[in-house]
């Protein structure tokens, strides 16, 4: 088995755990023992396991009382329970309670071979269930980018090149021009395609958060960490991290993650053994981080190892001749979900699109092809269909303030999502604290 | 009594009723692979000690601590070679068993003058199954872990197949550690003959 993995033996005989300790060293994996289930759990709150044997029969605490307490505090552990006093009965529950697997001892030497490469397919499965259900970003495939535009054809010949390398991507572009779009097919083109692609929105979580999501901690290592619970980083594994508003990150932070790039090697929050890491990383950001670095508000080591090869996404208003085909494609797309027979727009309502401005670029453009499908009563869109579009991005801004512009178009972008905050500071390309801020600051209010 | 040797060698110990031919091809091995001086000692008498009622077999923890309070002082390593069925407690049965970095390992050569379908092997592939045991365990005596290479000798073999697919060479990795640890434990192993001629 390829990745040295951490096991603890919990059986009350001594010469089982020797049996055991000995055997697995020759293996080169991390051992521990314990003689009963509550000593088990008192290692197990100071260290992280990936896997588990635990025999059933054990005095005070049984194996299968320590498996249910295991599987409730610790699920990502994988437990196997061994046994020299095998029955069906006992068998099927410790399977039901969440056991991986039960042996009878003594077993056979390949047995205990077999059973560690199930458990090494085991954990390369529960680190693709964790992030395909959505703790940190669901499963993603190379989804079209769709253009037209020279720029756009240039990206699409750059995408196939870069993924045939392992070095660092940095994404620029403004927000909603598709940059996780571009990381997504990056990732599926490359030779990483078959590990996962796991996304983090910088910008949306304090650092502390931050920290803990992609470091991981062990149980008891701040308060509410009531148990281990592996990072972003280790997940990753073999795949690629996508950092996206990578110039949110605070300098502290940079210089932990600046490290883990020189190093390959990170210790989970509270935690002091290092873990060993594999993964490409892509970043993108929204921010002039060049002009950042100059002004010292950047690291610029961290800002040169992050951005080994660059790519920049225009915005949509400098290449309108892409809006044709991405109406075209967001209609095909909203009239297939709403299953409603909404499929074309008349040339006026598309001179309307292309006369816009798009702040919020490619995201903004498909909102609002969904919201005029949906609200539709005519199988074409018209003109009249994007009323809704702010007027102030059509038409020219009269003798008004920038102040006056500013409230008004927060006003229209908050209104336009329902009040939803986080949503709205992604369309404006700012974060949740600083429209929070504006809200006050213009004292807004929902209507 | 004491066993003697005044050079840093490797020590080749039958217990019991052993083929008087096998210690002698496992020291020749030892000594064609490794380049290490190799002494044949006299046979010390069957452990029945180590003898469990229960599974009719032998403990092969117990033999090795055993080993501990005997007098192979002058000697680096020293394998075990018995014609008995060995076991560990987790285990059915073993061909060989050694501690990590330890001194002693044992061979059995129980199960390996069998082949899988009941017939007998030829007396070379006997004498190959038990000098590929040997080096195995030597090496896990070295500090040498599992390998994942199918085709090195320490590589995990579960049963007889997957020893007599295993190629008697260690790999390019485990033939550095192997240089690496002669080197430190001052055993003598010059121009070792380790990797396959290529």
């Amino acid at each position: 088995m390829g990745n040295k993995i951490s096991i603890m033996i919990v059986d009350d005989e001594l010469i089982v755990r020797e049996s055991f300790l000995h055997w697995f060293e020759k293996l080169g994996h991390k051992v521990e023992t314990a003689a009963s289930g509550l000593e088990a759990l008192e290692k197990l709150e100071k260290s992280f396991f990936d896997l588990l044997f635990v025999d059933i029969k054990m005095p005070k605490m049984s194996g299968i009382e320590l498996l249910g307490k295991v599987k409730e505090e610790y699920p990502e552990t994988i437990v196997i329970i061994i046994t020299a006093y095998g029955s069906i009965d006992t068998a099927v529950n410790a399977m039901k309670m969440g056991a991986s697997d039960y042996m009878l001892k003594p077993f056979k030497p390949e047995q205990l071979n077999l059973v560690m490469e199930k458990v090494a397919h085991q954990k390369r499965l529960m680190s693709e269930y964790e992030y395909m259900k959505g703790r940190l970003d669901r499963i993603t495939h190379f989804d079209n980018i769709i253009g037209q535009s020279a720029v756009m054809k240039e990206i699409f010949e750059l995408i196939p090149k870069v993924a045939q390398s392992d070095s660092s991507v940095l994404i620029l572009g403004k927000t909603g021009t598709g940059k996780e779009l571009i990381a997504k097919a990056i990732h599926s083109k490359s030779k990483q395609a078959n590990r996962p692609f796991v996304a983090i929105n910088c910008g949306a979580m304090p650092d502390t958060l931050l920290e803990s999501e992609l470091f991981g901690y062990q149980k008891g290592a701040f308060t509410g960490a009531t148990h281990s619970r592996k990072g972003i980083l280790e997940v990753v594994s073999g795949g690629t991290l996508f950092l996206d508003e990578v110039g949110e990150i605070s300098p502290k932070m940079q210089v932990d993650l600046l490290r883990v790039l020189e190093e390959k090697k990170m210790t989970r929050l509270g935690d002091r053994e290092p873990i060993d890491l594999d993964f490409r990383l892509i970043s993108s950001t929204s921010r002039d981080l060049e002009r950042e670095v100059s002004e010292g508000k950047f690291r610029e080591d961290f800002y040169y190892r992050i951005n080994v090869i660059m790519i920049h996404v225009s915005p949509l208003k400098e290449r309108k001749e892409d809006i044709p085909l991405l109406v075209q494609h967001f209609l095909d797309k909203y009239s297939h979900e709403t299953t409603k027979k909404v499929n074309h727009i008349s040339r006026d309502a598309l001179d309307l699109l292309k006369a816009y401005d798009w702040p919020g670029n490619v995201r903004e453009l498909e909102n609002a092809i969904e919201r005029a499908v949906v609200l539709s009563k005519s199988r074409t869109l018209a003109s009249e269909d994007f009323s809704f579009l702010h007027p102030s991005s059509i038409r020219p801004s009269g003798r008004r303030t920038l102040r006056e512009i500013e409230k008004d178009h927060i006003n229209f972008i908050l209104n336009d999502c329902d009040w939803n905050v986080t949503k709205a500071s992604v369309i404006l390309g700012i974060n949740r604290v600083t429209l929070h801020k504006m809200i006050k600051r213009y004292k807004l209010k929902r209507p | 009594m004491v066993i003697h040797s005044t050079k840093t060698t490797i020590c080749v110990v039958p217990m019991g009723r052993v083929a008087e031919i096998v210690p002698k091809a496992i020291a020749a091995n030892i000594l064609g692979y490794l380049h290490i001086n190799t002494d044949i000692v006299p046979s010390l008498e069957q452990p029945q000690y180590a003898f469990d009622e229960s599974r009719i077999q032998y403990n092969a923890g117990e033999i090795l601590k055993a080993f501990e309070s005997m007098p192979f002082h002058n000697y680096e390593k020293v394998i075990g070679i018995l014609d008995l069925d060995l076991f560990v407690p987790i285990f059915s049965y073993v061909f060989g068993e050694a501690r990590q970095a330890g001194k002693y390992a044992l061979v059995s050569l129980y199960r390996l003058q069998k082949n899988l379908d009941g017939s007998t092997p030829s007396m070379s592939l006997f004498l190959e199954r038990a000098a590929k045991v040997a080096l195995h365990e030597l090496g896990h005596l070295f500090n040498l872990i599992h390998c994942e290479d199918e085709n090195c000798l320490m590589h995990f073999s579960g049963g007889l197949q997957d020893l007599d697919n295993a190629s008697f060479y260690f790999c390019r990795y485990c033939s550095i550690y192997v240089r690496d640890a002669l080197s430190i434990d001052g055993t003598k192993g010059q121009n070792t003959r380790l990797e396959k001629d290529s």
